[in-house]
């Protein structure tokens, strides 16, 4: 089997026998935020605890890129989620060009980002429409 | 209060990829700054050099010049901001002379970006942005300045044919600037597939609408208010600083239509030098991608929020109109040597002031800006110059 790493330490926690992408709750004033920074972004306290972030969030905006960038072999969608909690943040997009809207529901999936030289799989997160299942930014 | 001059500036032709060393490529806008403010090298009192690192193979390059340009035993150091370097470097020398610590400063700007292949500087350039949360999905300047333009288009309705409009501009009027890499005119045929410059890089822009790389370096002598008048008989004087940041990872971004940190610099330069944007007769302005230049006259305060296109299709952005940009054919035809880019812009702009910008030369301005930006907004720099 080959080895695996989280591309961030601590980004994904494995919950239930999959991986679930981590956020911190402040427990001052109760937002949550995604990077889990120690300090809370919006009260600066230090009071704050990993929590699993809402798996479907709405597409905020996205670029298509035509060329290769790094490792990633062209058509790259990336765009920016905001998630119900309030937090927004960056992933790419796993669609269909076509499907692919400002304003679409879009429900977190973990796995292989991208593969090592040296055969190493590094996992993180993308995203894939959902526009049938709730539980979105409103 | 004493005032502080801009007497020096020279700037090396911008090219695909300079022959020499980056000391002979400093060299070139080094000999044309002394020349114009008539300096020798025991009048600089110290030295600020500007470039982004990440391009660089040299460690340090400040020891280097001050070594190679006969600076030593005078200070010198290095300031960084990305593509705003050097007139964050500009600021500082500001600074030096203000506080009378020091009565002329250089600040030397350079990028030789032709060091590393192409894919490896837009890899590179990705790492200016978030390379923690942002870059391992495979990001780059052109990817978001593309959401800043789908997010200007899905607000004001902003069209593809308004951008381009900005890279016709830059292209007219880069045909009269010697040191601009690009100098060929366009019409809107070009940005129509198969040209190469229609084709979508990062939708929704396409190549044309992005600046290239290139490798060029930028100097300019800034002195005190004894010092410009002793050695100058047209000093430039800097009459408004305003500098500010915003987040780096673009999710702390509120919205994807405007650049706040530029919109912050350009009130503290306004108010500094106690203007208005109608007291703006030329300006420069930090054009990478068409987008950016649309967002800096929002910024600016030369068309209101989402007026920025109405701007330039009404030509008020030419050299005849009400208020003339990047007629030197701004970054997007100059080519954008990182450190070097600030330097040009605030050249441009001298000249334009003392009047010797040839054939690029506005109708006797008084009042000139640089609007300087790092990263998308992530740093910016706007600076105001005046005659008087």
């Amino acid at each position: 089997m080959s080895q695996q790493n989280i591309f961030y330490p601590g980004a994904l926690e494995e919950k239930g026998g999959r991986l679930v992408q981590m956020g911190n709750k402040c427990r001052d004033c109760g937002k949550t935020f995604y990077p889990a920074v120690e300090l809370c972004p919006f009260c600066s306290s230090e009071q704050v605890e990993k929590v699993p972030l809402s798996p479907v969030g709405t597409l905020f905006s996205f670029s298509v890129t035509r060329v290769p960038v790094g490792r990633f072999k062209p058509p790259i969608i990336g765009g920016y989620i905001d998630l119900p909690e309030g937090t927004r943040l960056f992933g790419q997009i796993r669609a269909d060009l076509k499907d692919v809207r400002i304003g679409m529901r879009v429900k977190v999936e973990t796995g292989v980002l991208w593969t090592e030289k040296d055969g190493m799989e590094v996992l993180g997160y993308y995203y894939v429409p959902c526009e049938a299942e709730g539980g979105g930014a409103e | 209060m004493s005032k502080v001059g801009i007497i020096g500036v020279g700037q090396s032709k911008f090219v695909r990829a300079y022959p020499g060393s980056i000391r002979e490529m400093v060299f070139e806008s080094f000999k044309e700054a002394m020349g114009d403010a008539k300096m020798k090298e025991k009048d600089i009192d110290a030295t600020i050099v500007c470039s982004a690192p990440e391009y660089d193979k040299q460690r340090s390059p400040s020891g280097v010049f001050a070594e190679y340009l006969g600076l030593n035993p005078q200070p010198t150091f290095y300031a960084e901001s990305l593509c705003s370097s050097s007139t964050t470097g500009l600021r500082l020398a500001y600074s030096l002379v203000k506080s009378g610590l020091h009565d002329a400063v250089m600040v030397l700007g350079f990028q030789k970006m032709s060091e590393i292949s192409a894919a490896e500087s837009q890899e590179r350039m990705g790492r200016g942005a978030d390379i923690q949360w942002e870059a391992p999905f495979g990001t780059m300047m052109p990817a978001y300045y593309a959401m800043f333009a789908r997010g200007h288009m899905a607000k004001y309705g902003t069209t593809p044919d308004d951008l381009a409009l900005v890279r016709l501009k830059a292209s007219k009027y880069a045909v009269f600037n010697d040191r601009a890499m690009i100098r060929k005119e366009l019409t809107m045929d070009a940005f129509t597939a198969p040209n190469p410059l229609g084709n979508i890089l990062s939708s929704p822009l396409r190549v044309g609408d992005c600046c290239s790389n290139a490798d060029g370096s930028s100097c300019l002598i800034v002195a005190s208010e004894k010092k410009a008048k002793e050695f100058s008989e047209k000093p430039v004087w800097i009459k408004g600083l305003g500098s500010a940041s915003a987040s780096v990872n673009m999710a702390g971004r509120e919205v994807f239509y405007s650049l706040p940190a530029a919109t912050e610099a350009a009130r503290q330069a306004y108010a500094m030098a106690g203007m208005k944007p109608d007291d703006i007769d030329v300006a420069e302005v930090h054009d990478c991608f068409t987008i950016a230049e649309v967002l800096a006259y929002e910024s600016l305060g030369f068309a209101k929020p989402g007026e920025g296109p109405a701007l330039i299709r009404a030509k008020e952005t030419y050299k005849e109109g009400k208020i003339p940009v990047n007629v030197d054919g701004g970054l997007l035809s100059k080519g954008h040597p990182i450190g070097a880019t600030g330097g040009s812009q605030v050249r441009t702009i001298v000249l334009q002031l003392r009047g010797e910008a040839g054939d690029m030369q506005v109708k006797d301005p008084s009042i000139g800006l640089v609007h300087n930006v790092g990263g998308v907004g992530l740093y910016a720099n706007v600076t105001i110059l005046g005659r008087e």
